[in-house]
Order: structure tokens, then sequence, then C-alpha cells
């Protein structure tokens, strides 16, 4: 998070067109950079990425808060008012540019219609980088998104250019998440999308199903908020023109986890279904409510479903249940055996030190008359789970060999709970699978932002290798992690 | 590390206090330190046991051998009873003891050698102790036991690293002894009857004691020799391009890399427990090991640090994995700082080898312990604070400070006397530990 500036965002784009925005960025940054926004008086309590200790500090309190809500709905209320103020300087920022176009030499002017390409890329570069600098006098008429706006524009610094330079050259494949000042954003992000991609930057949205929704909602606004221009029809100009530059800012802000590429392709194929002839109004409300649907059925009622099943898995009387961090569906699960069918059983947390979010469950669980017990590290695990008669799992992914794709350290107590013959369940809504193939955890990762520094280095997630894995629930019931391509085969035809 | 470099100045600290104290002040204030964990890790424990009993063998009045022997062990349970997981202690106090026991069957064969014993196949003057003599002539058998020469030609082979007890030849042994050391164990028994010459009593006495205060002088040199003498292994073992991990480098594992790190070139990956370093960011100055991967920067040797809990992820690149012992049970079970256990179920997963590094004084003949004897629970004031009184409320929290690394994880084992299978232990067990105190702990507990 400290080191800021532009990298690979390969991994979890689905789409290739992550290069180009890049290279973008690296062109202009060090003119972008310039320092005369550093001078600006940073406003209150806004945490910019230049300033080594805040970022740290910051998401920390924020996680577990927007886990404990009732997620996206809750998240949305809270940034409306931000966007608000975002869209205003947003505006503004436009008619800026806009009369700085129009001073530009004719050559930019054709870069809307310009397809993603080199050249496209480079002309919008060129013009952001007027837009950033003429923004300034505009937005310093409006005080309140002067305030907004600030923190983010004073963010990239000189020694911040070197995005990934402290990655071991052993894991220089792997992409990082790093915070993109929305000055730097192109012009093209609608500011819902450029809202929610600061959230992931900063990983206060972590948990990939909460990022998905979170990420479809923000595009429901992106069609509302969607006109086709003149001599153009919706299903071939939004998805090149208005959902391209959206999805290359959300990755660039963090890699797109495997839910959110799969919602993306989904989300193209129906814009390209929509026949040319429907009408602009209609078009958006069929898209807006598929969205609504796929929400629905991918979303909610899956996870009602693994949550039952997942319930149904503890025994009435006697189980010591093990889960890893903290997931939301586990804990779902968890209080649904507890609550709706009165089931007797205790619970052990184990936790990541570094990122001690199974703590605040324990509360949550023993309110509910769940004895827990709390292992804040991966110490003496073989001791720990002799007494353990099921082990519960949130995956992140599912790979279609089977692996899973999950927090890191997953591996390490599957290993072990493996070796005391303890039933390992993973679960995992089918929206989350994806057809990649990870034979270990190097293949597909992320590092770690926050404790990346020169000398210390985290990864994300891990890969469990199928053999370890008991089974996977997902909303189509419970399945050896075998069947995994099986299954999305099924999906595929339904 | 951070826990072990202040119980080394701890002991430092207790060492001083000494001065001056009665024998049984210092052991009480030596147990009230092992208590409250102020001295911990196997090297300080192993070095305040070694040095109390030798303040015991020095300051008390004994009657006769057997007087001796009673007094450390009953010191010895004491100390064992104040830090029970800490198996060094027992080690210590089982190898003083074995320690004395060798000295009276020396003494007593020097008595009766007058009656041409036939089990002493070579001249007494040969294998007469001389109280002028160095301390490591007297001590060297462990590296050669199996030499069947004479004595005077062993004399020669100073790698005094032990306590080793025969101060026969294996062959003397086994022509003068039923099975079970018997040559041995009845001169403790009735070593008082067997001394028929009463008015030497005194005076032999204090010639055991000299030479049992040299013996301790010299497990003392050897706990801290030991980091210097499994480095020489390293070289060996560490090949160019390796990719080691390491977990809470201890100094030994720090002087074996570093040792290593002149000959090779390979690239360390430092596993920081995430409870000692939770937060970089919040502490800049201070990076986990900085001092340690200083100097291997300087040797041209690559590091960084990892701040997973999870090593799995990291494994796929690893090529060996290096961890340092608390203690080593007889069947090659490990007993390491909490942490270590997954990290080496992690590179068996992906058929990485796992070397563990131990001092000899640290491998214990206890085997068949159970693991939940062996893992040290505690530490919960890091996690928890009162403040929070719904977490506190809520859960039990079980934080583990040792942990047991099974022996079938472990692929082999360095330590000061080489490199070893797992096989070889009891071997190693046997040749430093006398038979009548492998089961000192129990008796050491029953008695209680």
């Amino acid at each position: 998070m400290v080191t800021e500036g532009s990298g690979p965002a390969q991994g979890t784009v689905p789409s290739g067109t992550t290069k180009p925005i890049q290279q973008e960025e690296r062109k202009d940054a060090p003119p972008a950079r310039a320092p005369p926004k550093n001078d600006q008086p940073t406003g209150p309590g806004n945490t910019t990425p230049a300033t080594a200790p805040a970022p740290t500090t910051k998401p920390a309190p924020n996680k577990p808060v927007a886990r404990d809500n009732q997620g996206p709905s809750g998240e949305k209320k809270l940034s409306n008012a931000e966007l608000k103020a975002k869209a205003k300087a947003e505006k503004q920022a436009r008619r800026a540019q806009q009369k700085a176009a129009q001073q530009a030499p004719p050559a930019s002017a054709g870069a809307p219609h310009a397809p993603q390409g080199h050249a496209g890329n480079e002309a919008k570069g060129g013009k952001h980088k007027q837009k950033s600098d003429a923004s300034q006098p505009a937005a310093s008429a409006n005080s309140k998104a002067q305030s907004t706006k600030q923190p983010i524009v004073m963010a990239p610094t000189a020694k911040n250019t070197d995005h990934m330079a402290d990655v071991p050259e052993c894991f220089s494949h792997l992409s990082m998440a790093k915070r993109i000042s929305i000055t730097q954003a192109d012009k093209d992000v609608h500011p819902a999308v450029l809202a929610l991609g600061q959230k992931m930057g900063a990983f206060a949205l972590t948990n990939s199903t909460d990022r998905l929704e979170a990420t479809l909602l923000a595009f429901k606004q992106v069609i509302d908020s969607y006109t086709t221009p003149q001599g153009s029809t919706l299903s071939r100009h939004f998805t090149s023109h208005v959902l391209n530059p959206q999805v290359e800012y959300l990755s660039a802000c963090r890699p797109m986890c495997f839910s959110m590429g799969n919602a993306v392709r989904w989300l193209k194929m129906q814009v390209s279904k929509i026949d040319i002839d429907l009408p602009e109004a209609d078009a958006k409300k069929y898209l807006t409510e598929a969205i609504d649907n796929f929400l629905r059925e991918r979303i909610h009622v899956a996870d009602v479903v693994i949550v039952e099943l997942a319930a149904d898995l503890i025994s009435p009387q006697g189980d010591l249940v093990v889960t890893f961090m903290h997931d939301p569906l586990v804990e779902r699960a968890l209080l649904h055996a507890r609550l709706e069918q009165q089931k007797n059983f205790r619970v052990m947390i184990i936790d990541d030190p570094l990122e001690p979010t199974g703590r605040a469950l324990v509360p949550r669980l023993s309110e509910k008359g769940i004895r827990v017990s709390y292992v804040p590290h991966l110490a003496a695990l073989g001791t720990l789970l002799q007494e353990a008669s099921l082990v519960f799992f949130g995956a992140e992914s599912m790979f279609s060999n089977g692996a899973m794709y999950a927090c890191a350290g997953t591996c390490d107590v599957a290993l072990f709970a493996n070796d005391l013959g303890v039933p390992v369940i993973g679960l995992c809504s089918t929206i989350n699978f994806t057809e990649r193939v990870a034979i270990d955890s190097q293949t597909y990762n992320e590092i770690d932002p926050d404790h990346h520094t020169a000398d210390s280095f985290r990864l994300l997630f891990d890969t469990t290798p199928d053999k370890y894995i008991t089974a996977v629930v997902t909303e189509l019931g419970k399945t050896a992690p075998a069947s995994v391509p099986v299954i999305m085969r099924k999906l595929e035809e339904l | 590390m951070a826990p072990v470099m202040n119980s080394t100045s701890e002991v430092e600290k207790y060492l001083k206090s000494l001065k001056g104290k009665s024998v049984d002040a210092s052991i009480d204030s030596l147990i009230s330190l092992f208590k409250r964990r102020q001295i911990a890790g196997s090297e300080p424990c192993a070095m305040a046991t070694a040095h109390i009993l030798l303040q015991v063998v020095a300051k008390t009045k004994f009657r006769d051998v057997d007087h001796m022997l009673e007094t450390v062990r009953q010191v010895g349970c004491k100390l064992v009873a104040a830090q029970p997981k800490e198996l060094v202690v027992a080690n210590i106090v089982r190898r003083v003891l074995g320690l004395i026991r060798d000295e009276a069957s020396e003494q007593r064969n020097e008595g009766t050698d007058d009656d041409a014993s036939p089990e002493e196949p070579f001249p007494p003057a040969a294998d007469a102790p001389e109280p002028s003599e160095a301390p490591s002539t007297k001590y060297d058998g462990s590296t050669d036991y199996l030499h069947s020469g004479p004595r005077h030609v062993r004399l020669g082979a100073l790698m005094s690293v032990g306590s080793f007890p025969a101060s026969k030849t294996l062959l003397s042994l086994l022509e003068a002894s039923p099975p079970g050391h018997p040559s041995l164990s009845p001169l403790a028994k009735d070593s008082g009857t067997s001394t028929p010459r009463l008015g030497h009593q005194n005076a032999r006495i204090s010639a055991i004691r000299a030479e049992i205060i040299d013996g301790i002088e010299e497990i003392k040199d050897e706990i801290s020799q030991v980091d210097d003498q499994i480095a020489s292994s390293a070289d060996v073992q560490i090949r160019p391009l390796d990719y080691v991990l390491v977990y809470q480098p201890s100094h030994t594992v720090q002087k074996f890399l570093l040792r290593a790190a002149t000959k090779r070139r390979f690239t360390v990956v430092i596993a920081v427990d995430p409870r000692l370093a939770s937060s970089p960011r919040e502490v800049p100055g201070e990076v986990p090991f900085a001092s340690f991967r200083k100097k291997l920067q300087a040797a041209g040797v690559a590091s960084m640090n990892i701040m997973n809990i999870g090593q799995a992820a990291h494994m796929p690149r690893i090529s060996k994995v290096v961890l340092s012992a608390r203690c080593v049970l007889a069947n090659g079970g490990v007993v390491t700082d909490a942490g270590a256990g997954h990290v080496a179920r992690a590179a068996k997963e992906k058929g990485c080898p796992v070397i563990v590094l131990s001092g000899v004084y640290e491998l214990s003949p206890e085997s068949s312990m159970e693991e939940d004897e062996l893992v040290e629970w505690g530490g919960a004031m890091g996690h928890a604070g009162f403040s929070d009184g719904l977490f506190v409320k809520g859960a039990q929290l079980q934080g583990a400070v040792t942990e047991l690394i099974q022996p079938e994880l472990v692929d082999s084992y360095i330590t000061n006397l080489g490199i070893h299978s797992r096989n070889h232990l009891t071997t190693i067990v046997a040749d430093h530990y006398k038979a009548e105190d492998v089961d000192f702990q129990l008796w050491g507990d029953a008695e209680r």
C-alpha cells in the first residue's frame, strides 16, 4: 500500500484489457504526480496512500465493521454522501476537461470513439492529465468537493513509482492491490465504481461474495446513468465504452476475484444478447432486472442453501467444529445450527494474529450459547485438533482441479485435520468457481499490500489440494472437490 | 527470539546474584525464576541448572557418594518440578548424576586396583584419575566410545563434548558385567560398604568432588560451544541456490546459516512469528531479525521475511527447512517453539527435507511422553486484554508456547556430534545417560 504506482494486475482479470491502462498510467505518471498537488492542505481524517502508517491503521478497524453489518446495503448508504460529493467533483472535472479538449488538437476529440487500443489510451492519458490539472481551480470553488478530493489527489509521490520493487523476484509474477488516486482513474469510470475501487484497494471489502455483490450493485448504477450516444445502440456500445473502463479500473485497484470475473463475463453476455432494436429504456430495465435476479439466485439464495447444508453436517450433540479466521458463510452456518436447529456444539476459532478477523466472531457466537475456544495462532495444531469433529473453511474460490483457494493458512490447518482424520468442509457458492487450475499456492495468489515492505512479505491466499478436502458445500449440494468441473459444466448448461 | 534473549540476560543476572548466597537460597531463587518462566528456552535453562548443581556439589558437605547422589537428585527434582516442560533441566541433572556415578566407580576401581581387579585390563596408572590433570582429559569418551585401545590413546582425543560415562572400553564392560550396566549400579548403591578404609572417606569425597566440578564445568562448556559445533556441518547441508526456510531462527540456526553463507550462495526465507512482529509499520525501526539479515546480506546471501502464519503457501519455493529444537526426544520427536509444527508439516507435504538443529544436551531419553505433557500453554496476554470483556468472557483462549513435531516429519538431526538419522538417536541417548537416571523424572514426580 505504501508502494503505489502501476504494476501488473493480471491473474484475476478476466478480460485482458488491464495492461493498456497500466501503461497509460506509467506513461503519464511522472507528469501527473507533479508536486503542485502535494502543497494542498490535507482534509481531516483522510488517509492517503502516501503517508505510511495511516493505511495500516485504517483498514483494520474498518474491516470488522464492514463484515458485521448487512454488507453492501449498509455500505452503500455510507458511501452515498461521499458519492454525491465525488460525483460533483467529477462533473466539474469533466466540464473543465471538455473545455480543455476544445482547446486541444482535434485528434483527442476522436478519442471517445476510438476502440480500446493503445493509441486511444494514450490520447485518454493526455486528456486525463489535463483534466486533473484543470479540475483544481474548479474544485476549489466548492469546499465540500475539495475536502473529499484532496487526499487522493496528493497521493502519488515519487518514491511510490516502483510499486512492485520490493517484491522478491520469485514472487514478481503475483499481483498486488494498490491505491489508485481518483484523479488517476480513467475519466469514464463511474463515481459509484470509483468509490468501490477505493474500498477494494483499501481492503474495506475483502470477502469475495461481498465484493461481487458490491460490484454488481455499482454496475447497476452505471447502467442507470448510461445514455446511448447518437447513432449507436446499447448492446454494441455499452460493453466496450462503458463497462470495460469500469472493469479495468476495478482490477487495477485490486485484482478482481474469480467471482467478479465470472459476473462480468455474465454481464457482458447479457448485454450482447440484447436486441439492437430494443429501446434503451427497456434494455436498461432488462439489464438491471437481470442483475437483481443474478444477485438473488447466485448469492442470496445460494448462501441460504449453503448455510443450511453446512449446518446439517453438524451432529446434534457434542461436536467440536473448527473454523479458520472469519467467513460470513461459516458464521451463518454455525448460528443456524445453534439457533434454528438447536444443536449443542463447541466451536474452535483458529486465527491469524496479523489479521485477527476471527476475534469478532467470538462474542457473536458465545452470546448465542456456543462454547468457543480461540486459538490465536497456528501453534500445536496437531494437539488442538485431536478432539475436532469437523473443520469448516470459507473458500474464496474453487479451482477446476478441485483445489480450494482460501485465505493463507487454510492449507496448514487442512493438513493437520487430514492427518487426524477430521473431515474438512469447504463452503463456496458456485459463482466463485473458476475453470482455472492451480497446482500450488503460487500459481494464482495476491500479495498483501498491508504487510508488504522492503523487509517483509505476505501472501493473501493459499491453495489446498483436493485430496485434503472431504467435501465442498455449494448451493447445488455437497460434492467431492473432484466434481467441481462437473458442476461448472452443469452451470454452463443452465 | 526476544524471550530467549531476555532469559539469557536473566541467567546472567541470576548467576551474578549467586555470589555470597547460600546454596539453598540460590536454589529457591532459580526455582522461582523457572516457575515464572523468566528463565526459559533450552540453553538458559540448561546453563542455570548446570550452574546450580555445581554450587550444590561444591558447597554441600557430603558424607559419601550416596549422599551426594541423593542431594543432587533431590535438587534436580525440585528444578524439574518447577519447569516440567523444559526437558533439558532433567537432562542436565541426569548427566550430573551420571558423572557422580562414574567418578565413584573410578574411585572405587582405584581402591580395588591393589587387588588386581580382573575387569581392568589396562595398567592402573593410565586409568587412575589425577586431580591435577586438565578436566578435558577425563571426559573424553563420547566421541570415541567404540575405541578399544588403552586409555592413554584416547587422552589425545580432546573433543570433550560430553560426560560419556564409560571409564572403560566397551570391551571391558562386556567382559566384566552382566547386562544393564551393573558394573556401575552396584557402586552407587553399596559404595559405602565397599570402601572399607573409612579414614580415606573424606579425602576420597573431596577428590570426587573436584572431579565432578570439573565435569560440570565441562558440561557448561559443551552447552556454550554447541552452536559453533553445529554450524560446522552447515556447508554440507546447504547447497548453492537453495531456498532455506527458517522459522523464528534461534542463535543456533542463525550461526548455522551464517556459516553456510561463507561458502554458499542461497536464499534464506525467514518465517516470522506474527505474534512477535504483528505490525511492522507500527514500529518502523524494528524489523524482525534485522541484524541477522544484515549479516546475511554482508555475506552475499539474500533473505526475506515472510509474515504469513501458514507456510504451506510458500513451500513450493522452498528446498529445505531448518528448525531449532528446544528438546529432542529419543524417538525423534522434537519440541520446538510454537508455530514450527505446521512448518514441518507443510514441508513434508511438499517433500521438502526438514533439518532439526539441537545440542546433545537437548536430547532427552524420554520418548513415550504424551503430547499434552510436552506442549506448554500460555502467553494469552498478548491476545486478549480484559478491556475486551465479551471476548474474555466468551472464549477459552488456547495459545501454545511450545509444540511437538512428530518424528516422521523430521528428516535429519544435526547435533554437536554430527548429523544423525532418527534411528541413531537412541544410541546417542544410551551414550550420554545412565540407565539408572533415565527414569529420573518419573521417580522424581512420584516422590512429591
